[in-house]
């Protein structure tokens, strides 16, 4: 059970990135990287061994003598880690098997590139120098045979575009992810119902309301008129950037709500073009009592109040009978 | 794992014993009052259209459990006439019989997860899932 | 389940019970109709505090007891909408069903505005 718990709610970064079997497949077939790419690039694997050491070399050469990919490899010791992994990982560009294992892996690496801040540019650039590189020793090796040489780096370019487009889908995540949790905090955000005077609300609304927050605003209106017997409720919305068909729906449904428990929202606060994109989308808020500030829907909210209250004194005394 | 329960419907009745019997399930789940109410009324829209419809069906609650995710799931089955268009049933405003015409369309708002699957002559099923929070 | 119909001055108070049946709903707007007729009443409230839900079928019905009773000459109010039952029925959109409907927060609302209603063709003894 809490092995089963455990793999439920720790997600690989495959079943994060929603990398299926058919979304690999369709991302080879995308590159038509296929089995005549990976029998080229297989037969390339031994001349890739040989070169392997120098386009290392000029690989970190060229990555030491630029500042902004220096600052990452300041460590001696990490340097030499780096520099293994990294002739492993252009060996087995050219050892086939591009298969769940190989995805997994690429998507990982990417991960860790993000993670360490190396921005995209760079990691672009270094697929460009190694490609250079790589496309020299071919041209080299294969002098009498050009069409092979060619044949071979179209392959190579096949898997390499595969790796990066993996490498920029984990970036993108990890921003997405970033992304999301700013918008979880942007939700903490309270929006507090104050009472002004007995059986009068008011809430300034402050923010974007998305539909998160503009059921938890309504439910928390409902419940404040429920609380305090509230009859009028001035809803402020200077505070609220955007006014959308969407969010002027969920304004609508919550002053409706507050109508079937018997309390008369005021809206307040709609900015001179807020209430032109209102008109202009189509949004009929004739339904609605509205005014042009949180001023004199304070005087409305009181005229209402005013009208209808009448001392309940009057009622003590009738008699009570079941029927 | 999954706590199930079958409600046989028949009658207007059963449709206040099931939403009742929805209440006691989703209570485990931690739902919010809201979302109790949001469930017993989607519950209740579909027994009605099962009474109203076909007569009778059944509709079975379970708790579900995704990946952590915890939810409850609502299945309302009749071997009713059955729908032709689901697409125009889904509109608002649409209604065969005595009904609102809110039925359908209404309850897919209440939930998280609405699929429905009918045919002339051969029933009508629908699932509805509401995730806890 | 029978609905408790109280008789309060010219007013006749219902207090729709938790589990109504379809059925029981109808026989009330049944009694209702035909009590505000006996009593002469001048108002009806209907008060649904202890309901926790409102489906379509209620509200309709509930609609139509508001239209029957105003068509034999009395006002009639809906009192007591739970904050969550509102929010459901909003989302089901059944709040338009409503829209004519006059509706208080409490029974205590209800009877003000009745009276204040009242005013307005004057009271007979």
């Amino acid at each position: 059970m809490t092995e089963e718990m455990k793999q439920n709610t720790e997600k690989t970064l495959m079943e994060e990135l929603g990398f299926t079997e058919v979304e690999i497949a369709r991302r080879r077939a995308f590159l038509e990287l296929g089995d005549d790419d990976i029998q080229e690039l297989l037969s390339i694997n031994k001349l890739a061994k040989e070169y392997a050491d120098p386009v290392i070399e000029a690989f970190y050469k060229h990555l030491l003598s630029f500042e902004e990919t220096r600052v990452f490899f300041q460590d001696p010791g990490l340097l030499e880690r780096v520099k293994r992994a990294q002739k492993a990982y252009f060996s087995r560009l050219t050892q086939g098997d591009y298969d769940n294992t190989y995805i997994e892996d690429r998507l990982n690496i990417g991960a860790v590139h993000e993670r360490i801040g190396l921005p995209v540019k760079a990691y672009l650039g270094m697929y460009n120098f190694y490609l250079r590189n790589v496309a020299n020793h071919l041209y080299e090796a294969y002098k009498d045979m050009p069409g092979k040489a060619l044949r071979v780096y179209l392959s190579l370019l096949k898997v390499v575009f595969l790796d990066i487009g993996l490498a920029i889908d984990t970036y993108i995540n990890r921003r997405e992810q970033l992304i999301g949790k700013q918008r979880e905090a942007m939700r903490e955000l309270p929006t507090p119902v104050l009472q002004v005077r007995d059986r009068l609300l008011i809430i300034p609304v402050v923010g974007i309301l998305d539909s998160y927050r503009a059921r938890q605003l309504t439910e928390q209106l409902l419940d404040s008129i429920s609380a305090t017997r509230a009859k009028a409720v001035l809803m402020d919305i200077t505070g609220v950037p955007i006014v959308d068909s969407k969010v002027a729906n969920h304004l609508l449904q919550t002053v409706s709500a507050a109508r079937l428990m018997g309390a008369t929202v005021i809206l307040t606060g709609l900015s001179p073009q807020i209430a032109q994109a209102l008109v202009a989308i189509g949004v009929d808020l004739s339904h609605v009592r509205t005014t042009v500030d949180l001023q004199s829907g304070l005087e409305e909210a009181e005229r209402l109040l005013g009208y209808r209250l009448v001392p309940v004194g009057e009622r003590t005394g009738t008699n009570q009978a079941h029927v | 794992m999954a706590e199930v329960v079958r409600v046989a419907i028949r009658s207007d009745a059963d449709i206040v014993m099931v939403r009742q019997q929805a209440r006691v399930l989703a209570k485990e789940l931690g739902f919010s009052a809201s979302d109790l109410t949001l469930i017993a009324t989607a519950l209740s829209e579909l027994a009605r259209n099962i009474v109203d419809y076909a007569g009778q069906g059944e509709i079975i609650l379970s708790l579900i459990n995704q990946g952590g995710h915890r939810g409850l799931v609502i299945i309302a089955r009749d071997n009713g006439p059955g729908i032709t268009d689901i697409e125009r049933a889904m509109q608002d405003g649409y209604s065969t019989g005595k009904g609102l015409g809110m039925g359908l369309p209404g309850t897919r708002r209440l939930m998280d997860e609405f699929e429905i699957s009918s045919g002339m002559g051969q029933g009508t099923t629908v699932k509805v899932t509401k995730w806890a929070r | 389940m029978k609905t408790p119909i109280l008789k309060q001055g010219p007013y006749l108070i219902a207090s729709l019970q938790d589990e109504l049946t379809d059925t029981d709903l109808l026989q009330l707007q049944d009694t209702l109709v035909e009590q505000v007729g006996r009593f002469r009443s001048r108002g009806v409230i209907l008060d649904v505090t202890m309901l926790d839900v409102m489906d379509s079928f209620a509200t309709r019905t509930l609609r139509n007891m508001v239209q029957a009773v105003s068509l034999r000459g009395a006002e009639a109010v809906i009192v007591g909408i739970r904050p969550e039952v509102a929010f459901a029925m909003v989302q089901l959109g059944l709040d338009l069903r409503l829209s004519g409907v006059q509706t208080t927060l409490d029974l205590e609302e209800a009877l003000v505005m009745l009276d204040h209603q009242g005013q307005g063709w004057g009271r007979h003894g």
